[in-house]
C-alpha cells in the first residue's frame, strides 16, 4: 500500500539531494558577511516542528491522517532548508577560508549576544574545523532520517520530533558557551525520549527512562565542572554581569592557552585533574564507553529506526565533541595525566564491544555494540596525543556518523519487512529482497573497515598514531578489527546469502510474501551509501580542515605537556 | 524613612493590604446584597434595606465571588506595582525594587513593626501571584453538591460555599504579607497565624470525603502544635533578650561571646515551627495527607504560598538574627542543618519514588525541593565563617537570591501541576496514577504543560526549576570551594578533600536530582504511553485552561529569559545583609 503512495515528489526530493551536493562545489554565494546564518540553523527547526506539533495536536484524532503529509513534507522542508543553509556555510568553508584560521579556537559566523546577562550566560556560536562536519552531519542525517522512515506511524509527530531533534543537535554544535551548550546538551534527551517511548519496540518504556536518567545523571557532573569552572575565573575581569563572570568556552581556552605559554598550569594541576574527571563523566557516558554503554544497547534495540539513525549518527558524537571542545582544549596537564587510563579505556570498549558482537543474535543489538567498539577507536585517537591520531578520531566521528545510521537504517529496513531482528532466522535474503541485501552488505564493509569506504580511513589514521605512541599496544585494536570482520561476515552468511535448509522466510513473517525494500528507503541509504564511498575516496574534503585543527590543538595547548613529560 | 504606621504617610505605604481589606469587605457585602425592606417605624413605608432577604439571580451566582477575589488580587498587584520605586531604583523593567521604608508605633520611643524594602515587596508579589492563580482556578469549583442541579437553591448553597472559600484566600492573603513585612517576631507571628488558620481550614474545605477531614483535622492538630512551639522558642528569646524586634535579637546575639543555652534552645524551638511550614524532615509528615486530602488549589496553595511563609521565617531568624556578622566564627546551626536539609531531599525523593497518588508525589516532591533550599542556607552559612567577597556580589546574596527565584518559579510549575490535577478532579477523584494514564491523546496540550512542569520540578534545562536549581548550586559551589580550588597543586584526591564540607550538599542535590528525574519522568511515561480508560476530552473548564497555560508560559519564559527575575530576586536578597 505504501508504495503506491509514493509520488513524484521523491524523486523530486532525491534531485534535490544531488542539487545540493552540486552547490556544495559550485556554490558562488559567501554567506561569510552573514554571520547569523547559525540561528536559523537552531531556531528554525525548533520553532518550526514545535509548530508543526502544535498544529497538528490541534487537529482532531480522526482528522489527523489528513494532514499527515502535509506535516511530512513541511518537515521534510525544513529540514531541507537547514541542510542547504549548512552546505553553503560548508562550501564558503572550503573554498574560501584558508585551515588555520578556523583551528583551535579560532571561529567564523561566530555571534555573541547576552542572554542572562547577571549571570554573565550569553548567545555566543561560532564554527570551526571541529563543528563544521558535525553541524553539516545532522543537518544532512534529519532529512536522510526523514526519508528513510518516510512511512512511521503517526507521523504527525514522529517527522516534527525528528526536525527538533536535530536543531537541537545543531545547537549543541555551534555552542561556544557552557550555560548554552548545556541547555542544549539536554534539550536533545527530550525528543529523543518521545521518539523511544512512543515508536519503539516492547520494551520502550524502559529503554526511554533508562536513556534518559543515564545520560541526564552524567551530564549532571558535567554540570557540576562548568560552575566550578564558571566560579575559578577572575571575578574582577571587566564585564558586565553581577557575578563579574562569564560562561564563554572561547574566552577560557584563551586564559589556558596563555598559562601554557605562561608554562603555568592553569587553575592548578588537582583543580584541572578534577574538573576533567567531572566533564569526562559526562561524556564518556554519552560516547558511550564501557563500562558506561549500557544504557546504549537497550536504547537502540527498543528505539524506532529514525530515532537509532540520529542517536548513532549524532547523538553519540556528542560525547567525542564535548570531549574535544572542553577538556582537551582546557585540561592539556589532566590530559596527560590521563593518558593511559583513557587509552587504556579506549581498548577495553574497543575489544569488548566487538567480542560482545559475536555471540549477538539480535541484529540491533550487534549494530549497537559494533557503535559501542567504534567510540572506543575515538577515544584511542585521543589517548594517542598525536595530530593524526585526533584527526583520525574526529574522522571516525563523522565517518561513523554516516555509517551507522545506514546499519541503523538497514536493520530497520529488515525489521520493518521481515517482522525480526534475529539475525539466524532466515538464509537467502539476496533471493527475496536483493535491494536489502546490497544495502546491508554495503553498510557492514562500511562499518568493519572496507579500504575506500569512510570507515577505513579513520581506523588507519587511529592505528598509526596509536603506533607512534604505544608501539605494539597496537595489537590489540588490530585483532579487534579482526574480530569486527568476523562478526559481520558471519552474520552475511547466516542472513544474506543462500546455503543449508534455511533458504525460506522466517517464521514471523507468516504468510506473507517478502518484500523488498520501499523507494524512501531505497533512497535514504543509497545517499548515505554514496557519501561513504565519496568520503573513503576523497578524505580529504574534511580529513584536511580535521587535521589542521588537530596539530593546531596539540601545538598551541599539549605540547608543553606532553614534552614535559619526556623530558 | 520611618513612618508612623497609622498616619497617612505611613497607610500610603499599604495600599495592596488596604486593597485586600476592601476586597473581604466587598466579598461580605455584595453577596449578601438581597431584597429585603425595612418599614420605617409608624408608617407603612418599606425601604428597601439592601442586605438580608432573597439574594438577587446575579448575586447568588456561584462564580461571583471568586471573581470578586480575581479581582481584589490584581487590583492589589497594581497597588504594589504603583507603590514600588523611589530614589534608589526607578527601572521596573530593569529589576524589581523599591526604596527602604519602616513602620513604627505610634509613641514616643516607637518600635519597628513592618519594614517595606525590595525583599518584602518581592515576597508580596510571590503571594499575590500565588492566591491569584489559585483563586482564578477555583472559580468554578467545590461545588456542594456533586451532581449540581442548576435549581437556585443549589447555586445559592454553592455561592455561600465559595463565598467561605474565597474570604479565607483573602484573610491568608493578609496574613502572608505581614509576614513578608515584619520586623518583629510578635507581628511575623501574628501574620503567620492569620496566614495559617484560613489554610488549616481551607485544607478540610472537602469536609464531604473522609480523606478531606482527615487532612483537615490533622493539619490543624500539628500545625497548632508547631506554632505553639514556635511561640515558646520566642518568649525564650523575649527572655532572653528582653525584646521582640529582629534588630535587638541581632544586635544580642553578635555580642555573645560563647554560645548560650537560652537563645539556642529558643532559636531551636522557633525552627520546628518554620520547619512545619517549608515541611522539613522530620515534620513533613503531615504534608503527604494534607496535599492528598486537600482539593488541588489549595494543595497547591500549600506547596507554594505556605511554603514561601516558612522560609521567609527562615531567612529573617537565621540569616539576620544568628549569623555572626564579621567574626570569623561558624554559625552553630550549621552542621544540624546541613544534615537535616541531605536527610529532607533523600527521604523527599525516595518516598516520592514510591507514591501512587500524584499529588501525594507532589508533596514528597515538595518536602525534597525544601531540602534543597535548607542546603542553600547552609551554604550561606559556609560563606560568612569563609567571609570572602568578590566584586561586589557576595555568595550569600547569590545564595538567597536563588532561594527567593526558586520561591517565585514554583509558582509557574507547581501550581501549574497541581492545576492539571485540578482538572482532573473536574471529571474524577484523582486518588492514584491512574487519572494520569493517557492524558496526552486525551489533552495534548495539557498533557505537554504537565510535562513541562515536571521537567522543570525535575531541573532540565531550558526550563524555570533548572535556573533555580543551577543558581543554588552555583551560590554553594562558591562558597564552599572557592579558597581550596584556586590554588591547589595538589593530586585530585587531597583536592576533593581539601573542600569546605558543603561542597558535598552540592552534589547530594545533583544526586537527588538524578533520583528524582525517574518519577517525574513517570508521569511523562503515564501520559504519554498508557492507554486511558476513555479518548473523551477533559470537560471544558477554560479558565483553568488559561491558567495552566499561563504557567507553562512562565515556566518556559523564566527559564529561557530569567534576567528580570534573577536581578529582582539579588536585589531584594541584597536588603538582608
Amino acid at each position: 500500500m505504501a508504495e503506491n503512495k509514493l509520488n513524484d515528489g521523491m524523486y523530486v526530493i532525491g534531485g534535490l539531494f544531488i542539487a545540493i551536493a552540486g552547490l556544495m562545489f559550485l556554490s558562488p554565494i559567501s554567506l561569510m558577511e552573514n554571520d547569523w546564518v547559525t540561528l536559523p540553523l537552531i531556531g528554525l527547526p525548533i520553532l518550526g516542528s514545535l509548530l508543526l506539533m502544535g498544529f497538528s495536536s490541534a487537529v482532531p484524532a480522526w482528522k489527523k491522517e489528513s494532514i499527515s503529509e502535509i506535516i511530512k513534507y513541511a518537515s521534510l522542508g525544513i529540514s531541507l532548508i537547514v541542510l542547504i543553509i549548512t552546505s553553503l556555510m560548508m562550501t564558503d568553508i572550503l573554498m574560501n577560508v584558508h585551515w588555520a584560521t578556523i583551528s583551535f579556537n579560532q571561529y567564523v559566523y561566530e555571534v555573541e549576544y547576552n542572554w542572562i546577562e547577571s549571570i554573565g550566560a550569553e548567545w555566543h556560536v561560532g564554527i570551526d574545523g571541529l563543528s563544521m562536519p558535525m553541524v553539516w552531519l545532522t543537518a544532512l542525517l534529519v532529512p536522510i532520517t526523514i526519508i528513510t522512515t518516510w512511512n512511521e506511524k503517526k507521523p504527525w509527530y514522529y517527522h516534527p520530533l525528528l526536525v527538533l531533534m536535530g536543531g537541537c543537535l545543531i545547537g549543541v554544535f555551534v555552542a561556544l558557551d557552557f550555560f548554552m551548550f548545556y541547555v542544549f546538551w539536554e534539550l536533545t534527551l527530550v525528543p529523543m525520549f518521545f521518539l523511544i517511548l512512543n515508536w519503539g519496540g516492547k520494551e520502550r518504556k524502559y529503554a526511554a527512562q533508562k536513556f534518559f536518567i543515564y545520560t541526564f545523571s552524567a551530564s549532571i557532573l558535567m554540570l557540576l565542572g562548568i560552575i566550578t569552572l564558571y566560579l575559578l575565573q577572575d571575578p574582577s575581569a571587566a564585564n558586565s554581569s553581577f557575578t563579574g563572570r562569564t560562561f564563554d568556552m572561547h574566552e577560557m581556552i584563551k586564559t589556558a592557552q596563555e598559562e601554557v605559554i605562561r608554562g603555568n598550569i592553569w587553575l592548578g594541576a588537582g583543580t584541572q585533574k578534577l574538573l576533567f574527571v567531572l566533564f569526562m563523566v559526562g561524556f564518556l557516558v554519552k560516547l558511550p564507553v564501557v563500562p558506561f554503554h549500557t544504557w546504549l544497547p537497550d536504547a537502540h534495540v527498543q528505539a524506532p529506526t529514525g530515532g537509532s539513525m540520529l542517536l548513532a549518527g549524532v547523538m553519540l558524537k556528542m560525547g567525542g565533541y564535548g570531549m574535544f571542545r572542553i577538556p582537551i582544549s582546557m585540561f592539556p596537564h589532566a590530559v596527560v595525566e590521563f593518558q593511559m587510563i583513557l587509552m587504556i579505556i579506549g581498548m577495553i570498549s574497543l575489544f569488548y564491544g566487538a567480542w560482545v558482537c559475536l555471540g549477538q543474535t539480535n541484529l540491533k543489538r550487534m549494530v549497537a555494540y559494533s557503535s559501542v567498539s567504534h567510540m572506543g577507536i575515538i577515544l584511542l585517537g585521543i589517548a594517542s596525543l598525536q595530530p593524526l591520531g585526533f584527526a583520525g578520531a574526529i574522522f571516525m566521528m563523522f565517518a561513523h556518523g554516516i555509517i551507522s545510521p545506514m546499519l541503523f537504517g538497514v536493520a530497520g529496513a529488515f525489521k520493518h519487512h521481515y517482522h525480526t531482528l534475529e539475525i539466524g532466522s532466515m538464509r537467502g535474503m539476496a533471493k527475496h529482497s536483493p535491494w536489502l541485501a546490497g544495502n546491508m552488505m554495503f553498510s557492514w564493509m562500511a562499518s568493519l573497515g572496507l579500504p575506500l569506504l569512510a570507515g577505513f580511513v579513520a581506523e588507519v589514521a587511529v592505528l598509526v598514531a596509536l603506533w607512534f605512541e604505544f608501539g605494539w599496544w597496537v595489537i590489540i585494536p588490530g585483532i579487534t578489527l579482526a574480530i569486527t570482520a568476523a562478526y559481520y561476515l558471519w552474520s552475511m552468511q547466516r542472513t544474506i546469502f543462500e546455503g543449508g535448509e534455511q533458504t525460506q522466510p522466517p517464521e514471523s513473517l507468516g504468510d506473507e510474501e517478502p518484500k523488498d525494500i520501499y523507494l524512501t528507503e531505497k533512497i535514504g541509504l543509497m545517499s548515505l551509501a554514496i557519501l561513504i564511498v565519496i568520503f573513503g575516496i576523497f578524505p580529504f574534503i574534511f580529513f584536511e580542515m580535521m587535521s589542521g585543527y588537530s596539530s593546531e590543538l596539540i601545538e598551541s595547548i599539549l605540547w608543553d605537556e606532553i614534552r614535559g613529560r619526556w623530558g | 524613612m520611618a513612618y508612623d504606621v497609622v498616619s497617612v504617610d505611613g497607610l500610603r505605604f499599604l495600599l495592596p493590604e488596604l486593597v485586600l481589606v476592601s476586597g473581604i469587605l466587598a466579598l461580605f457585602i455584595i453577596t449578601n446584597i438581597g431584597d429585603a425592606k425595612i418599614r420605617l417605624p409608624l408608617t407603612r413605608l418599606r425601604i428597601p434595606a439592601l442586605l438580608g432577604g432573597n439574594r438577587f439571580k446575579w448575586n447568588s451566582d456561584p462564580r461571583l465571588p471568586g471573581v470578586i477575589s480575581v479581582f481584589t488580587f490584581i487590583f492589589a498587584i497594581v497597588m504594589l506595582i504603583q507603590t514600588l520605586g523611589g530614589d534608589t531604583c526607578n527601572n521596573l523593567v530593569e529589576k524589581f525594587c523599591t526604596d527602604t521604608t519602616i513602620l513604627t508605633t505610634t509613641g514616643n520611643s516607637p518600635v519597628d513593626l513592618l519594614k517595606l524594602d525590595s525583599f518584602s515587596r518581592l515576597f508580596e508579589l510571590m503571594f499575590f501571584l500565588a492566591l491569584l492563580l489559585v483563586s482564578a482556578a477555583s472559580i468554578n469549583r467545590l461545588q456542594a453538591d456533586s451532581n449540581p442541579s442548576n435549581d437556585d437553591l443549589d447555586q445559592l448553597l454553592d455561592n455561600r460555599r465559595q463565598v467561605d472559600f474565597h474570604l479565607l484566600l483573602l484573610i491568608s492573603g493578609l496574613g502572608m504579607t505581614i509576614v513578608a513585612m515584619s520586623m518583629n517576631l510578635f507581628v511575623l507571628f501574628v501574620g503567620l497565624e492569620l496566614a495559617s488558620l484560613p489554610i488549616y481550614v481551607m485544607v478540610a474545605f472537602h469536609k464531604e470525603s473522609k480523606a478531606g477531614s482527615e487532612a483537615g483535622v490533622k493539619y490543624f492538630i500539628t500545625g497548632a502544635i508547631s506554632s505553639a512551639i514556635g511561640l515558646y522558642g520566642m518568649s525564650l528569646l523575649y527572655l532572653w533578650s528582653g525584646s521582640l524586634q529582629l534588630s535587638v535579637l541581632e544586635a544580642s546575639w553578635a555580642a555573645m561571646s560563647t554560645p548560650e543555652t537560652l537563645p539556642l534552645f529558643g532559636i531551636s524551638l522557633l525552627l520546628v515551627g518554620f520547619g512545619f511550614k517549608i515541611s522539613a524532615v522530620p515534620f513533613h509528615f503531615v504534608a503527604p495527607d494534607a496535599y492528598a486530602g486537600a482539593s488541588s488549589p489549595v494543595a497547591a496553595l500549600l506547596a507554594t504560598a505556605s511554603k514561601t511563609l516558612g522560609f521567609i521565617g527562615l531567612i529573617r531568624i537565621l540569616m539576620i538574627v544568628t549569623l555572626p556578622a564579621e567574626s570569623g566564627e561558624t554559625a552553630v546551626w550549621m552542621l544540624a542543618f546541613g544534615i537535616l536539609s541531605i536527610i529532607t531531599m533523600t527521604w523527599g525523593n525516595l518516598a516520592a519514588l514510591g507514591s501512587e497518588n500524584p499529588k501525594r508525589m507532589l508533596a514528597y516532591s515538595s518536602v525534597a525541593h525544601a531540602g534543597y533550599m535548607m542546603a542553600a542556607l547552609v551554604a550561606v552559612a559556609a560563606w560568612k565563617s569563609g567571609n570572602f567577597e568578590d566584586n561586589g556580589i557576595m555568595a550569600a546574596e547569590l545564595i538567597i537570591g536563588a532561594v527567593i527565584f526558586h520561591l517565585f518559579v514554583l509558582i509557574s510549575f507547581k501550581i501549574g501541576a497541581f492545576m492539571v490535577l485540578s482538572h482532573l478532579e473536574t471529571e474524577n477523584e484523582v486518588t492514584d496514577m491512574s487519572s494520569l494514564h493517557g492524558l496526552a491523546k486525551r489533552e495534548p496540550i495539557i498533557a505537554t504543560s504537565m510535562f513541562v512542569f515536571m521537567l522543570a520540578l525535575a531541573g532540565v534545562p531550558p526550563l524555570a526549576g533548572f535556573m533555580s536549581k543551577f543558581l543554588m548550586v552555583t551560590g554553594i559551589v562558591q562558597a564552599a570551594s572557592a579558597d581550596v580550588l584556586t590554588n591547589s597543586n595538589v593530586d585530585l584526591i587531597p583536592t576533593i578533600i581539601g573542600m569546605h564540607w558543603t561542597f558535598f550538599l552540592a552534589i547530594a542535590i545533583f544526586i537527588n536530582s538524578a533520583i528524582s528525574l525517574y518519577y517525574y519522568l513517570r508521569i511523562g511515561v503515564l501520559m504519554f504511553f498508557e492507554e486511558a480508560k476513555t479518548r473523551l476530552p477533559l470537560p471544558k473548564v477554560s479558565v483553568l485552561r488559561f491558567v495552566i497555560l499561563l504557567c507553562a508560559l512562565g515556566t518556559i519564559f523564566f527559564g529561557v529569559n530569567s534576567d528580570w527575575l534573577v536581578e529582582s530576586a539579588i536585589e531584594a536578597s541584597s536588603t538582608l545583609f
